[in-house]
């Protein structure tokens, strides 16, 4: 069996809205195994990005138990979360969010800085990962000189550079053509067979069946494992 | 994160927004600005008032009489008050209702408590004499008087108007004037009512062009010729009231009789104590002295260290005033740099909670923040310190007297620092504590 990054276990979490409390995940059980590619699908309004900000330790959740990567996220600090999102995590933002007053370099190399790595030695450790997404003669310019598919791939090296341990891809495509879309996904389909973890977060199939893996999410329940594809 | 590298971000953030940092920086570069020309301006005051007094005489004590006019039907009835001493001071303790008619007009005044000088006094060489005679511990008694009058000749195209001083030959040790070239009023001139005058040294170059061409020429003073047989060095100003730099030393006697005429001169007489300890009896020694040959009238008696204090006092006074703009326009400067990092926090919302979500701890956000707004006001108070230098030749041009100094500048410079980095401290602190879900929202 293969090493276990993520091993959720009856994750709920509710938020206070007005006078009444509204359940956003209710009993939420995930495991994903290193090396899977997992789509999560789900409907707006369904829990997903609240689900995604779960996974990313960005959000904390009530009660329930999260382990990743060998860690105990239900027990972290503030800070330990921090280093958690520096070190375990590879965000891909719908928006891209890229910093648009730094270079697609400096975008790219944030979070080796963060770790405190030196600027040169963040360079040096970044070559190969630009060199991966095809950005090797773009790195000197703003974010909005690229185009979009140019600038999910600026951010997709973000996400990589760190080798973090998961990729967590929240509605990748959202803000693409269908045919940069396309190119996005295959560049998914490489980064998967290159041996990396990845969960995407969409609301559309069609993105979904990508994936190796589908879970679906609705009304905060989520329903397991449909074999996809394949 | 490493310090250096949060700089370096910091750095790009600011050279990347120059327009926004400039504006940010305008309040603190006027707050700098303004403290190193509060200190130039003050310390200028300060030295002003120091010059102003290097020539005095710390000894010195002037007297005038000041006429009042003849004001009132109180003339005769004064004489009696004065010399009737305490049964004045009795009858006062009965109101102003009832005072006796002996008192005559002298009742207007409240039970004598207002010395009105009606009566016409001109103190004169027979005082001096008298002051010499009876007060011990005096080095000097000088006699003199000033009044302004209309000068003709040298290069002056028309007539203008100058400060004309009668004064004795005492008169240059009493004010410790020193001569460029030629010599002081004589007693001889004095006595032989000669027409000579000594100029100062800014009225020589005003009306000669210089020193050198004023000694031995002709000037007119009310139409009348004078020879210029000296003039001063650069004085400053000096105990009697005159800046003599601008003034024109004539003999006392000639004054009086061809200048100002016999009936309205108002002469001073200046003494010097030998000892400054000893002016505050001095003070009383004169007061005993003259009203033993003036007894109704109240003589102005004004010394040099009281002057001296005033002056000082009154440049201390402003000094205060200008650091109270200064601390003014800094606070301002402050609350403008808190409104700029606040509209930068609530902008770059996103950008924190994109930072965050990589892994940026709240001490780097924090970091990140204040070392900006620490940029920012080493920016401003660099660049009002060059304002403030480049400020001062203007200052000096207007008249205004300036001395840059290295502890204003660095006051300066630290105020602006400590300032921009305390108001940038709250928005920063706020921006710290974002939650990445929330700031991502935006």
């Amino acid at each position: 069996m293969a090493e276990m990054i993520i091993s959720m276990q009856n994750i709920c979490k509710s938020y206070q809205m007005g006078t009444e409390l509204l359940q956003v995940l209710h009993n939420i059980s995930l495991t994903v195994e290193k090396g899977e590619f997992l789509a999560i699908l789900g409907p707006s309004g369904s829990g997903k990005s609240t689900l995604m900000n779960v996974i990313g330790c960005m959000d904390r959740f009530d009660t329930g138990e999260y382990m990743l990567h060998g860690r105990e996220v239900h027990t972290c600090k503030d800070k330990e979360l921090t280093a958690i999102r520096n070190q375990e995590i590879g965000f891909i933002f719908q928006k891209y969010h890229l910093i648009p007053t730094y270079s697609v370099l400096q975008n790219i190399i944030m979070p080796l800085l963060l770790r405190g790595m030196k600027q040169r030695d963040a360079e040096l450790a970044a070559i190969e990962t630009i060199e991966l997404l095809g950005l090797g003669n773009r790195i000197y310019h703003k974010p909005f000189e690229l185009s979009g598919g140019q600038q999910q791939r600026v951010s997709i090296a973000r996400a990589l550079v760190g080798q973090p341990a998961i990729l967590l891809a929240d509605e990748p495509t959202g803000a693409l053509d269908q045919n940069t879309g396309k190119e996005v996904m295959e560049l998914f389909q490489k980064l998967h067979s290159m041996g990396n973890t990845i969960i995407m977060i969409t609301h559309d199939l069609g993105i979904a069946k990508n994936a190796q893996r589908m879970v679906k999410i609705v009304d905060g329940r989520l329903y397991q494992d449909e074999e996809c594809s394949a | 994160m490493r310090l250096t590298e949060i700089f370096r971000l910091v750095w790009l953030n600011v050279t990347q927004n120059k327009f926004k940092m400039a504006l940010t920086s305008v309040g603190i570069i006027a707050g700098a600005a303004t403290i190193v020309l509060v200190i130039a301006i003050g310390r200028g005051g300060q030295a002003d008032v120091a010059d102003q007094f290097k020539n005095l005489n710390a000894g010195a004590i002037d007297i005038t009489y000041k006429y009042s006019g003849n004001s009132g039907a109180g003339n005769g009835s004064f004489g009696g008050f004065g010399g009737g001493g305490m049964p004045g001071r009795n009858m006062g303790g009965f109101g102003g209702g009832s005072m006796p008619s002996g008192f005559g007009g002298g009742g207007m005044f409240f039970g004598g408590f207002v010395m009105e000088n009606t009566e016409r006094i001109e103190l004169s060489e027979t005082d001096v004499e008298e002051l010499e005679l009876f007060i011990p511990g005096l080095t000097a008694v000088t006699i003199s008087a000033s009044g302004s009058s209309t000068v003709t000749g040298g290069d002056l195209e028309e007539e203008a108007s100058y400060t004309i001083a009668g004064v004795k030959d005492s008169y240059a040790d009493v004010s410790n004037l020193s001569l460029s070239i030629g010599e002081f009023i004589s007693d001889q001139d004095d006595e032989e009512l000669s027409k000579t005058a000594v100029l100062g040294c800014d009225a020589a170059e005003e009306i000669f062009g210089s020193a050198y061409s004023a000694f031995g020429s002709i000037l007119y003073i009310d139409e009348r010729s004078y020879t210029v047989i000296g003039v001063l060095e650069k004085m400053g100003s000096v105990s009697s009231g005159i800046s003599p730099d601008t003034s024109i030393f004539i003999p006392y006697q000639t004054a009086r009789k061809y200048v100002f005429g016999a009936n309205n001169i108002s002469p001073q007489i200046t003494v010097v104590a030998e000892n400054v300890k000893e002016v505050a009896e001095a003070i009383d020694n004169i007061e005993i002295v003259l009203g033993q040959s003036y007894p109704n009238a109240s003589f102005t008696i004004t010394d040099a260290g009281s002057k001296m204090e005033a002056a000082s006092k009154s440049s201390d006074t402003l000094t205060i005033l200008l650091y109270a703009v200064a601390a003014i326009v800094f606070l301002i400067g402050g609350i403008g740099i808190m409104n700029v990092l606040f509209v930068s926090v609530k902008e770059r919302t996103k950008e924190i909670g994109v930072l965050k979500a990589l892994g940026s701890s709240q001490k780097d956000i924090l970091t990140e923040f204040l070392m900006e707004a620490a940029m920012i006001s080493v920016f401003g108070g660099v660049v009002g310190v060059m304002l403030a230098s480049a400020c001062m030749p203007l200052a000096s041009k207007v008249g205004m007297r300036v001395e840059p100094s290295a502890q204003g500048i660095v006051l300066a410079l630290s105020f602006a620092i400590v300032t921009g980095t305390i108001f940038g401290f709250y928005p920063a602190f706020k921006a710290s504590r974002l939650l990445p879900v929330e700031a991502l929202k935006e």
